[in-house]
Parts: structure tokens; C-alpha cells; sequence
């Protein structure tokens, strides 16, 4: 009974495809030429490294206001479609941009950028990104390599202590920390706070500050950390501000400037207002909600 | 801090009239607690608006500078403010007020006596942006997405200006005005403005002081002086027309939308009909014929354009001048308090492009010839010369950053020396990062002013306020930018 039915539905399925190719070829398809065009040179323009962004109607009605939208936002507007399916060009720009995250994810920082600001690298118990993705808890807690690490070279007791970690996103701390992290400490020269020993943390949640301000006991910390990556940017860093930082602190207590990426906040503004937001911590003796700032 | 009122003052000195409104602006904080702070004017409240009076005169062209002080004592008490709560504002001395020998003089004496808040004394370019903003155009340009023109036409000069969604884009000044010929109730002519003796002459019109006019010769005078500027504006005459032009004239025919009339004449134009000499002169002057001309033009004859109501009339210019002049800078910047307010900086435009920035080599030499000509322009004095707007950066990375603050330190302690503060302005999200690398190398000499996202000009004069709450800064923008003799 079933592979009869089987069979019948095979039988009107090819039935219908001979008759629409017919239909193909008696009524050549008029539609928008300039689609067929667009799709054919998709192929070659998505190799491209930051394509433009630009809208992809073929008529729009007001140009100047449909560039202006895609201005004001970083939605994939104006993308245009094929039938109702999005064009090729929007499905592999989708696809790179989940690619990217992926591997902003799987990626490791630039061991030359650590380098080049003196990070030496301390881990966590994350043990590998497997783990790390199911194992949230690990990557707050140092491993005991990187507790004497800390011991023996991190000056104790500092006003501010500067520490950066990948988080879930290596490229975030790539494509940023030249920027923020400069700029930061010019920001603290200017309103002579000392800082003390920075470091990178591999493996590292947000959190990981608690545990970090247990054993040095720094009167502020600011975590540099790469973001959860999303379809916008894969390069997305935040900076975790707290007030004595140790075991057992909420939430609230921690401030936090996000979305410092080229396109978003801005790295050398986000660098200079950090020192702000410090000193105003240190000032105030708070942070988190607490914090008037 | 997520938003706070600020008090600001609008005082308007016209040719004919003088009047004052409060208002009050509501900053509010439009990022998120996650984000650096920004914060923007969200919402304008009128709280108070003086009657109309009439501009008091010693003689003929001088003010009262003092009765114009004690009017606005007054003011200021039946409002219920004192001057100390006033963060911001604007006085505008207007049309033919401005260039009475005395103007000058005024805007000091208003300077001390009206809070020691921003003070403007408007060009014909910023009376008319003003007005117009004043008179709800601009508003009225953004929601139909076009073109829309208002005219406020007062005692002296009517002042028009042509937004295109919310901007305004061009600004022309005509001689056309209520005051320019008076009278008395029996027709005899006290003063004909010199300023429309040659449009008279093309238009073979005649009016003399110390002659007798006529009802009908001034109906003619009015109507033609109506037509005169519409044809201008339309771009459907301008060889005769543009005699009435005060300054620059425009270069381009704009489309125009929809068009609306402010002033005293503006709301002259809806007054009951005037019907002989004695209606016709009842200030003193003809601008109740010249209203009702407006009006008459506007009901026969075809424009191509749709004649709207302002919003206001007579108030338009201070309303405006009060409301709408203030902005504030970006909220992460680079001052010090005590510095401000500084007011009246010209600006200078470091405008390079993306490429140019990232060049060195140009870099220097931009920044050197940018720093010449400030020299030659505004001398080396201790003051501030200044402001040096800096645009088309678009992201700056850290290195970036330093050449640029590298080079505009290092030229300007060499061109001005001796000059205490440097006032520095980005158009992109900057300042406190630029003003913190200036502050490193410069170390107090110069002192370090830099604030972002106000868009200036080559041309502009601007007014810097007072920081509200630490480091929102109101600013005034005098723009002359349409006006290419500045």
C-alpha cells in the first residue's frame, strides 16, 4: 500500500516538473534581470574581506533614505530576496559571519600581541574549549600552574590591577586590546593611579576576577574580555570594573562598558573612560549599582 | 545621573520689538547603563514668555540700552527665575537693531544683566536659522521629508531660511521689513530705509521722507516688495528682486515645498483689514499694509509652493533663540571646569580624508598650514585663538591617535606659544581619549578643552557653557556658514 502511494507521488511529481519546464520555455520568465545579474556576481564579491554594506533592492524608491536606515543600524536590512528566500550573497555573508563566531570561539590570542604588552599567561580549569563551553565554573577558578604564577610575579596589593582574558572570544582581544589597552593606561597616568602587574588569562569567565582578587587583594580590577560573538561582530570585547573583588561578590557589584568593538563603542574612548569609571571607584570606595557615576 | 533640567533664556531685540521667553530642556540619557554615557536634549518647554514691547529708542538709531535692562529685571522677576539658575541661551539682536551703533554695547550690558549664560549676538544667517526652528519649520521639513522655507519678516530685514529634513541648508536676507518707510496717521513719510531706495528706482515706485503718501502708492509698495521676495525665493526673478537682498545672495534655485511667513508681519498678516491711512499707520509704520499684502498674494496669485501656518509668529525669533539654539557635546570628554564658559571662538577646520589622516607626511603639513593660517587670521595672544575642529577621522586606532595629538601639540605650542588654553573639537567619539593624549604631552601647558560630536563649520563662531552635571556641555553654534563674506 505504502510504495504504491510512494510511486503515485513520484509519478505526479516528475508529471509536474515536465509540465513547468514547458511552461518555462513557452513563457520566458520576465523577472527583474537585474536579480538574475545580482545573483551571478555574489559569487565572486563574498571572497571580499569586509564587504561594504550596502542594500540590495534593484529600484529602490528613495535611495538616500533607504542608505540612511542601513546607517542606523547593523540588522541585515534592505537584503532584498529571490521568490521568499533571501539571495545567495545574504546566505553566504550569514554563513561567513556564523563562521566567524565560531571560530572567535575556537581561536587563540596572538601570542605576539601578549608579547608586545608584556601578558604573561596564566590559565584556568577550563582544561580544554569543549570543557569550557559545558563547564562554566571551571573558567572562574585558576589552576594551581597559574595561582603561583600570580604568587610569584604579580605585585600584591596593587591600586589597580589590569587583566585580560579571551572569554569567548579570542578575536575581540585581536582586534582590540591595541587600542583599549593603551589608552586605559594613559587615562590612569593621567589621574596618577599605579597599576600593577597585568596579565593574560586563558580560559577565563567573567568571574574569574573573583578568584584573581582573593590573591592579589587590588583595591579595583578591571577584566578586559572577549564577548560572546554574535552575527553583528565576532570582535565584540567588554571591561568588567569591581570594587575589591573576592569570593562570594554579586552581580550588581560588578560595572561593566560592552560592546567595544570598531563599530560599536569605541576602543580609545572606551580605554580613556575605563580610567574614569576607576577612579571614580576608588573614590567612592563602590562599584556596580552602587556607583554614582 | 540619568536626566536633569536645564534653564535656558531666549531674548530677542528687534528692530520694532524686544521680548523674552524661559524655557527649560530636559537631558536625558540615551545610552544604556553597559554603554559610554551620551545624553541629548529630548524635550523643550516653554515656561514663560514676556509681552511684546516695543523696542525702546533714545533718538533714532540708538537703543535704551538701560530701559531695555530694567524691561528685563522685570521679566525675569514676573517669570519667577533668578539669573544664577540660567545654564544656557541665547540673546539675538536683530535686522536693522544689529547694525545701530550702539548693539555692541547691548549685548554686554545683556551679558551681565540676563545670567552669565551663553550669549549670541546673532548674524542674519542664525536669526533666520533660528526663526525658522522657532516657527517649526525645521520639525515640519523632517516630517514631510522635503523642503520647507519660512520667512520672518520683522521691522528691518525678513530672514529666510530652506530646510531639508531638519537641516537647514541655506539662509537669505532680504530688505524687507515693517519699519522701512513710517509714517504718521495722515500719510506724511518720516523715513524711507535707504536700504530700498535702488528696488524702489527699478520698480519706478517712489517714496520720499518728508512727502505725503497715499494709500494706494503704499499698497503698490507693498505689493511689489511681496511679490518681489517670493519671486526671489522661487528662483521665478531675481535681477530686480535681488536688490532687496541684504549680503549674499543664493547661487541656486532650491524647490520649494511648502512656505510659511513669522514676524510681526507674519501675524500682520491675519489682522483685520486695513482700510485707510489711520488703520494703515498704526504703528507708526507700513507694515500692516505690507501684511495684508502678504496675504492678498498669497490668496490670487500662484506660487509653487504650499503656504502653511507657523507655528508662531511674532515670538518665532525668540522662541527659537531661547529653545532651539542650545545642543550639548558628547558626554565623554576632556575640560576643565573651571575654563568654562568661553565664548565667541571662531572655528578652523582640520577636515582631511581617511587616507590623509593615516599619512603622516600630510598630516604634518595640514596640521601646519591649519595652525599658519590660524595665525594669520586671529594673531598669538594669550588667549584662546580658536577652536580646531578636527573631521573625517572615522575610526581612530590607538597609534593613530597619538601622531595626531603628537602633531597639533607640538604646532601649536610652537605657533601660539603663549596662549594658555587649546580648545579642540572631534566630530566622532573621541575626546576624551584625544584630550587625555594632548594632556600628556602639553601638561597643562596649553590647558586642554576637547569635546566631540558637534558639528561645526569653517566659519562658525561657537559658545561653550558651563558643565551640568561634570561633563555635559552646552553648546551654542553661531553658524555663518551660508554667509561666505565671514
Amino acid at each position: 500500500m505504502e510504495q504504491q502511494l510512494d510511486v503515485l507521488v513520484d509519478r505526479v511529481v516528475a508529471e509536474l516538473q515536465k509540465k513547468l519546464a514547458e511552461m518555462g520555455k513557452q513563457t520566458p520568465v520576465q523577472a527583474e534581470p537585474a536579480l538574475v545579474m545580482q545573483e551571478s556576481e555574489d559569487l565572486i564579491d563574498t571572497a571580499e574581506a569586509e564587504p561594504e554594506r550596502t542594500a540590495h533592492v534593484p529600484h529602490p524608491k528613495w535611495e538616500a533614505g533607504l542608505q540612511e536606515l542601513l546607517e542606523s543600524t547593523p540588522a541585515r536590512i534592505g537584503v532584498w530576496r529571490t521568490g521568499v528566500r533571501p539571495l545567495t550573497r545574504t546566505m553566504l555573508q550569514l554563513r561567513r559571519d556564523h563562521a566567524a563566531a565560531v571560530d572567535a570561539v575556537y581561536g587563540e590570542v596572538d601570542q605576539a600581541l601578549l608579547d608586545e604588552f608584556s601578558l604573561f599567561t596564566v590559565e584556568t580549569q577550563y582544561d580544554n574549549t569543549e570543557n569550557y563551553l559545558k563547564r562554566p565554573d571551571m573558567g572562574r577558578i585558576l589552576n594551581e600552574e597559574g595561582v603561583r604564577l600570580l604568587q610569584e610575579r604579580c605585585q600584591m596589593r596593587p591600586q589597580v590591577q589590569i587583566v585580560v582574558s579571551d572569554g569567548l572570544s579570542a578575536s575581540a582581544i585581536d582586534a582590540n586590546l591595541r587600542d583599549v589597552l593603551p589608552s586605559l593606561l594613559d587615562s590612569l597616568q593621567s589621574y596618577g593611579l599605579s597599576c600593577g602587574t597585568p596579565f593574560f588569562v586563558k580560559g577565563g569567565r567573567v568571574a574569574s576576577m573573583d578568584h584573581i582578587g582573593e590573591l592579589l587583594e587590588p583595591e579595583v580590577l578591571v577584566l578586559l574580555i572577549g564577548e560572546r560573538p554574535g552575527l553583528v561582530t565576532a570582535h565584540s570585547m567588554s571591561a568588567y570594573m569591581c570594587y575589591r573583588p573576592r569570593k562570594g561578590i554579586v552581580e550588581s557589584e560588578r560595572t561593566v562598558i560592552s560592546n567595544i568593538h570598531a563599530k560599536g563603542t569605541s576602543p580609545i574612548e572606551a580605554g580613556a573612560h575605563i580610567g574614569t569609571i576607576l577612579s571614580k571607584m576608588l573614590e567612592q570606595k563602590a562599584s556596580g549599582v552602587k556607583l554614582v557615576l | 545621573m540619568e536626566e536633569q533640567w536645564i534653564k535656558s533664556v531666549g531674548i530677542d531685540v528687534g528692530t520694532s520689538t524686544t521680548k523674552m521667553i524661559v524655557s527649560r530642556l530636559r537631558l536625558g540619557r540615551m545610552s544604556s547603563t553597559f554603554s559610554l554615557p551620551r545624553f541629548q536634549i529630548v524635550e523643550r518647554q516653554l515656561l514663560y514668555a514676556s509681552p511684546v514691547y516695543t523696542t525702546p529708542l533714545i533718538g533714532f538709531d540708538e537703543i535704551d540700552a538701560e530701559r531695555i535692562g530694567a524691561i528685563l529685571k522685570d521679566e525675569y522677576q514676573k517669570a519667577g527665575i533668578s539669573l544664577s539658575e540660567i545654564k544656557s541661551g541665547a540673546v539675538i539682536i536683530t535686522g536693522e537693531t544689529a547694525s545701530k551703533k550702539n548693539a555692541q554695547h547691548i549685548v554686554h550690558l545683556l551679558a551681565e544683566r540676563s545670567g552669565d549664560f551663553v550669549v549670541a549676538t546673532a548674524g542674519a544667517d542664525l536669526e533666520g536659522v533660528l526663526a525658522g526652528k522657532g516657527a517649526g519649520a525645521q520639525k515640519r521639513s523632517q516630517a514631510i521629508a522635503g523642503n520647507v522655507v519660512n520667512v520672518d519678516i520683522g521691522g528691518g530685514t525678513a530672514n529666510a531660511v530652506f530646510f531639508y529634513r531638519g537641516k537647514a541648508i541655506a539662509t537669505v536676507t532680504f530688505h524687507v521689513g515693517g519699519r522701512l518707510i513710517r509714517l504718521d496717521e495722515r500719510g506724511a513719510v518720516s523715513y524711507v530705509s535707504p536700504n530700498i531706495t535702488s528696488w524702489l528706482t527699478a520698480k519706478g515706485l517712489s517714496v520720499r521722507a518728508g512727502e505725503t503718501a497715499t494709500y494706494a502708492q503704499l499698497q503698490e509698495i507693498a505689493l511689489q516688495m511681496s511679490r518681489s521676495m517670493l519671486d526671489y525665493l522661487s528662483g521665478r526673478e531675481r535681477q530686480i528682486s535681488g536688490l532687496l537682498v541684504s549680503g549674499q545672495q543664493m547661487q541656486e534655485v532650491i524647490p520649494v515645498e511648502e512656505f510659511s511667513i513669522s514676524g510681526g508681519v507674519g501675524a500682520l498678516m491675519h489682522a483685520d483689514p486695513v482700510r485707510d491711512l489711520t488703520e494703515v499707520s498704526r504703528y507708526g509704520d507700513f507694515g500692516p499694509m505690507l501684511g495684508q499684502m502678504l496675504q492678498q498674494v498669497r490668496e490670487r496669485e500662484t506660487y509653487p509652493f504650499r503656504w502653511i501656518e507657523p507655528e508662531q509668529t511674532v515670538r518665532a525669533t525668540v522662541i527659537g533663540a531661547g529653545m532651539q539654539s542650545t545642543e550639548i557635546s558628547g558626554s565623554t570628554v576632556h575640560i576643565k571646569p573651571e575654563l568654562l564658559p568661553i565664548k565667541n571662538l571662531p572655528i578652523l577646520k582640520l577636515e582631511l580624508a581617511r587616507e590623509e589622516w593615516e599619512n603622516p607626511v600630510r598630516l604634518h603639513q595640514e596640521a601646519t598650514s591649519v595652525y599658519e593660517l590660524g595665525l594669520r587670521l586671529f594673531g598669538s595672544s594669550t588667549a584662546i585663538p580658536f577652536a580646531l575642529a578636527l573631521s573625517g577621522i572615522g575610526y581612530c586606532s590607538y597609534a593613530l591617535l597619538q601622531r595626531i595629538a603628537q602633531e597639533l601639540a607640538d604646532a601649536y605650542k610652537r605657533y601660539f606659544s603663549e596662549s594658555k588654553t587649546m580648545v579642540v573639537i572631534c566630530e566622532t567619539d573621541m575626546a576624551k581619549a584625544l584630550g587625555q593624549a594632548l594632556f600628556l604631552r602639553c601638561k597643562g601647558a596649553p590647558e586642554i578643552i576637547c569635546i566631540d560630536q558637534v558639528r561645526v563649520e569653517y566659519g562658525d563662531y561657537i559658545d561653550l557653557g558651563e558643565p551640568i552635571s561634570g561633563t555635559i556641555i552646552p553648546v551654542v553654534v553661531k553658524t555663518l556658514a551660508f554667509d561666505e563674506r565671514a
